[in-house]
């Protein structure tokens, strides 16, 4: 009675393999972006990085060293709104908004920096644990474990302690403290790889790690890791302000830390201003990324969200 | 018994991750530095000073360097706190009340008002609760605790006036003798009743402060459990015999999600830690965390080292704890799944 | 096995216990409204299994959960139509139906596993993993039958114990309980509860009730979690039954005695039972009358005789086709071609024809009604639209696709 249909012939057109991944990276964009929180958090990283590019617009660059907050001894704790100061000014004359403006090309270049370092030094570890395996696995796993033990930012402020006060020695802590992620996602994707059924087993035998690395591992760990990135953008700032703010790096930098520890003397006196701003710029920056990331790991790697 | 092996794993494993992290703390003292300055108690004399590197190896090789200070950390000599002007291992447990006792304060908080909330929220789901809430985790997870300490002293106590700064008032503090370290409860074994209120009521603002994070993190666990819980099929069951929503909620639903939250409390704890250092700067609280700020400020090494090795073998122990509970509380899911 | 009625003359005189009228169902996607159930009809009948058999998405899951109000309602909308229930106490004092969409929630809660109780499809995941099988099993009791437990207590009854009964303890008196005074009542309580378990298990011929009561589930096999469920489902002896597929996730060596057990109860208990099903033979087996349905509307109903026998909508035909049975010969496994549609939105017209073989123009414009073949069996296609004009009336002989 009923019977199958004869199947029609047509012709399929295949995308090329790049058409394919800019399809894709335009669908998932847009995904992300139909949630309004992320989209919040993208629109406030827009308008940070602004800040970082107009910096020398928006003020006058301090000489000889911009990242050094400018001293006016002859207007000192003025309050915001006073002309030329729109946010006030420190208790050595140095003016908030200027601390906020390049405070945030400091930050863009310290979390850059560090999350370029991690991923590279993650990625490289954890494709040696992965691809290795065995002895050197287990070790370099233990060697992980133990660096876990130590809370992140105790362990950053050790280090920094330790080589003496400077923002280059927080980069560096920093650094050091923050690519285990990246290898663990690295050597999961690797193991994942040589377990996978259903890869082609003879090309993984006859094919160069390499070429493993870059066909199987890699295209899958882009997603997680640039997630990762994201939140750790926001979470690097964050503990680099912290370092600053106990004292770590050197005095007078224009760094946001810095600042509010600065303006931390003013306050029972009622100079709220030269603490509040900077701090907040903290909080705008480590809100953003975290939103965002939050906002692009809901999509890329959904689990409970689902139903 | 996947279950048991893998506890006894991390049991064995525990005090080689330990000797692990003691090893890093030793390194980190080897790099920065005069090695001897952790034994260094005030200017002594180059005879004074030999025998220091005598006694601790100073001259040998890296290795025996190790081993003796690995002796002396388990023997209780952790050198001495220029900061402090005491041995190490004095300081430390002089200071260790203020600290648990602000710590504990805050993760009650934090674990009441964080399970309410993720509850509120996860029940609510895609509603203005869940956003709120999911609002709130996201704020939590991003506040700069410098900052938002801050913020709270600016307002309630430049602007307000309720709260102050530090511990205790020290008039009061001193009417009663202080066995535990631990204000409060010294406060209650006296039976001073105003003593235990001045306690409370400088514990609030440092307290609000730390727990605020630690709450975040908390409640964002708890919404997603609880939403996953919600979409499984003994809910609907029990919905289906007839129970009212909120019996659902508490008895089935809640009660379920909370185990997989049990895992975040050991991230919370982390939070909590880390979060003392500036909490204690800013609040002027006399305890572990201001003594390391002091420490890093003035190169203490002795202080830094016993500061990290302690921080990370309490966290290092929370954390086993918390599987180990985990692991307890799960087995009927685990083994039935 | 049920008694079976072989005659829908017989069946017909049975006394309603429910009636499905225009059901419709539907749910709020970010495409459109999603029509799941979309004017839905059926009555159940004392003491009868009624088979609601479709392929999966076809809305039989969402039509029973609308009996006890179980789809969530944020996304789901009941967006119309009406599901009248006849509790036994109506039938016996002549009081009229209630419609299960409106009455006010806490007498749908009185309702739920009281008077309409349901089973589901996978028990493993149908019973709390964190509580025994006793506490689970208590609950029912505590919800339904608290002022006759309380009763057999004796005159005395301290207003905590009272409370506890009615599972509407807060902490503090959680904690009380645990104390001296109270602690011995409350045991007196749980004992009561646990003979009434106790005395659910044994229905279900479970051997030692004792033993399974302290159980947990994770310990128990796939077949005794859901005898316990049936025991639950059961244990207020509930009017009607709603079944849904609860033997998809069993052995086939376990199902014919889960049905057994099924049947049984059904014929001791005076319970009549809706049964959900993809499974053709099973529904064959069990059911007395079947209602088939597709992509969220019935299409034909009868008899199990008359449908198997005499198929009259093409899709049950085509359900029949497909069914590999041992008697039949070997020879190609006929599919019937295509999908379900899209029900988002749908225009008027019957859901079946981009699959029907004999679909016409009236098919894709206008909604198909219920047509009488007479005996009970109702089919819903136009080719049985005898007042339809033969040129635009489609027929069985004359293939379109």
């Amino acid at each position: 009675m009923v019977d199958v249909l004869a199947p029609e012939t047509t012709t399929v057109q295949i995308d090329g393999p790049w058409v394919v991944r800019l399809r894709r990276l335009a669908d998932v964009s847009r995904q992300v972006l139909s949630n309004p929180t992320t989209s919040a958090g993208l629109v406030i990283i827009i308008l940070l990085l602004s800040l970082t590019v107009l910096a020398p617009v928006l003020t006058e660059p301090n000489v000889p060293n911009p990242y050094q907050m400018p001293r006016d001894w002859g207007a000192r704790d003025a309050p915001p709104g006073t002309p030329g100061h729109l946010l006030g000014t420190t208790s050595t004359g140095g003016d908030v908004f200027y601390g906020v403006v390049w405070g945030a090309r400091t930050s863009l270049r310290l979390s850059l920096i560090v999350v370029g370092v991690t991923v590279t030094v993650g990625t490289i570890v954890g494709s040696l644990a992965g691809f290795i395996g065995g002895k050197l696995d287990e070790m370099l796993m233990r060697a992980v474990d133990v660096l876990l033990a130590i809370p992140e930012l105790i362990f950053a402020l050790a280090i920094a302690a330790v080589l003496g006060p400077s923002f280059g020695n927080i980069i560096f802590a920093l650094s050091v403290v923050f690519w285990v992620k990246y290898a663990r996602i690295i050597r999961g994707q690797i193991i994942h790889v040589k377990q996978n059924e259903y890869v082609d087993a003879a090309r993984i035998t006859g094919d160069s790690k390499l070429n493993i690395f870059r066909k199987d591992v890699l295209p899958n760990s882009i997603t997680p890791v640039i997630v990762q990135a994201t939140l750790d953008m926001g979470g690097i700032v964050l503990t680099a302000a912290t370092l600053s703010f106990i004292g770590l790096a050197e005095a007078g930098l224009a760094e946001w830390g810095v600042l509010v520890s600065d303006g931390q003397a003013g306050i029972s006196a009622g100079k709220w201003w030269a603490s509040t701003f900077p701090g907040l710029m903290v909080f705008l920056w480590a809100l953003a990324f975290n939103l965002l990331g939050d906002g692009m790991r809901d999509v890329l790697d959904p689990r409970t969200e689902g139903r | 018994m996947q279950i048991r092996e893998y506890l006894l794993r991390r049991l064995m494993i525990f005090p080689l991750i330990i000797v692990g992290t003691s090893m890093i703390v030793f390194g980190l003292s080897r790099v920065g530095g005069n090695p001897v300055a952790i034994y260094l108690e005030h200017e002594m004399s180059a005879a004074e000073v030999a025998e220091l590197e005598e006694r601790y190896g100073l001259n040998e090789p890296l290795p025996v360097q190790y081993l003796a200070w690995g002796r002396g950390v388990l023997t209780g000599d952790m050198g001495w706190s220029g900061v402090s002007a005491q041995p190490v291992t004095e300081a430390l447990v002089n200071r260790i009340g203020a600290t648990m006792e602000l710590a504990i304060f805050s993760a009650i908080v934090a674990i009441a008002l964080g399970i309410g909330l993720g509850t509120f929220g996860g029940a609510r789901r895609n509603r203005w609760p869940d956003h709120l809430t999911r609002v709130f985790s996201i704020s939590g997870a991003s506040m700069p605790i410098f900052w938002f300490a801050i913020l709270l002293l600016i307002l309630f106590w430049v602007n307000l006036g309720w709260f102050s700064t530090g511990r205790s008032e020290p008039t009061i503090f001193s009417t009663i003798s202080h066995p535990t370290g631990v204000y409060t409860l010294d406060a209650l074994l006296a039976g001073n009743i105003r003593a235990l209120l001045d306690a409370l009521h400088h514990l609030i603002l440092p307290a609000a402060t730390l727990g605020f994070g630690a709450t975040a993190i908390i409640a964002r666990m708890m919404r997603s459990s609880l939403v996953e819980e919600l979409s499984e099929d003994y809910v609907d069951a029990a919905r289906a015999k007839g129970l009212p929503e909120k019996l659902v909620m508490r008895r089935h639903a809640r009660r379920n999600a909370l185990i997989p939250t049990v895992t975040v409390i050991g991230l919370g704890f982390g939070f909590l830690l880390q979060g003392t250092v500036v909490v204690e700067i800013i609040f002027r609280w006399p305890g572990l965390g201001r003594w390391m700020a002091d420490a890093v400020l003035r190169g203490d090494q002795a202080t830094i080292m016993a500061y990290v090795l302690f921080t990370s073998v309490l966290f290092l122990t929370v954390n086993l704890i918390v599987d180990i509970m985990y692991a307890y509380l799960d087995r009927r899911i685990v083994l039935g799944a | 096995m049920t008694v079976r009625a072989d005659t829908s003359r017989e069946l017909a005189t049975r006394p309603l216990v429910a009636s499905v009228r225009d059901l419709r169902v539907h749910f709020e996607a970010k495409a459109g409204r999603v029509h799941a159930v979309d004017g839905v009809s059926f009555e159940i009948r004392d003491g009868e299994t009624l088979g609601l058999v479709g392929e999966t998405g076809c809305g039989k899951s969402v039509t029973a959960r609308s009996f006890i109000r179980l789809v969530p309602t944020p996304p789901g909308i009941y967006a119309g139509g009406e599901i009248d229930f006849w509790s036994t106490v109506a039938r016996r004092t002549g009081v009229g139906p209630i419609d299960l969409l409106e009455i006010p929630h806490k007498e749908m809660l009185a309702i739920r596993g009281d008077r309409i109780a349901m089973i589901f499809q996978d028990p493993g995941k149908a019973l709390n993993p964190a509580l025994s099988i006793r506490s689970q099993m208590a609950e029912v009791f505590y919800q339904h039958r608290s002022e006759e437990i309380l009763m057999s207590l004796g005159p005395d009854v301290p207003w905590i114990i009272r409370r506890a009964a009615r599972q509407q303890s807060n902490s503090f008196e959680s904690i009380l309980l645990k104390m001296p005074p109270w602690r011995a009542k409350a045991a007196g309580l749980r004992k009561k509860v646990d003979e009434l378990v106790a005395h659910a298990l044994t229905e279900t011929q479970i051997a030692n009730p004792r033993k399974i009561m302290d159980s947990y589930p994770h310990e128990l096999s796939g077949g005794m979690k859901q005898r316990v469920l049936i025991a639950q489902a059961l244990a207020c002896h509930p009017d009607l039954l709603i079944a849904d597929e609860p033997t998809t996730a069993l052995d086939v060596t376990i199902q014919a005695r889960i049905l057994e057990l099924i049947a049984e109860l059904q014929e001791r208990l005076e319970t009549s039972v809706l049964y959900i099903s993809h499974d053709l033979s099973l529904v064959k087996e069990i059911c007395d009358r079947v209602a088939v349905m597709y992509a969220g509307r019935i299409v034909e109903t009868g008899t199990t005789e008359e449908i198997f026998s005499n198929p009259a909508h093409p899709y049950t035909r085509g359900l029949m086709a497909a069914v590999p049975s041992a008697t039949h010969q070997r020879g190609k496994l006929a599919a019937i071609d295509g999908t379900v549609p899209e029900l988002v939105d749908p225009p008027p017209s019957c859901r079946f024809n981009g699959r029907c073989p004999y679909a016409v123009d009236i098919c894709r414009t206008v909604d198909p009604s219920d047509i009488d073949l007479g005996g009970g069996h109702e089919v819903a296609c136009f080719i049985y639209e005898t007042s339809l004009d033969s040129s635009v009336r489609p027929t069985r002989e004359r293939r379109t696709s």
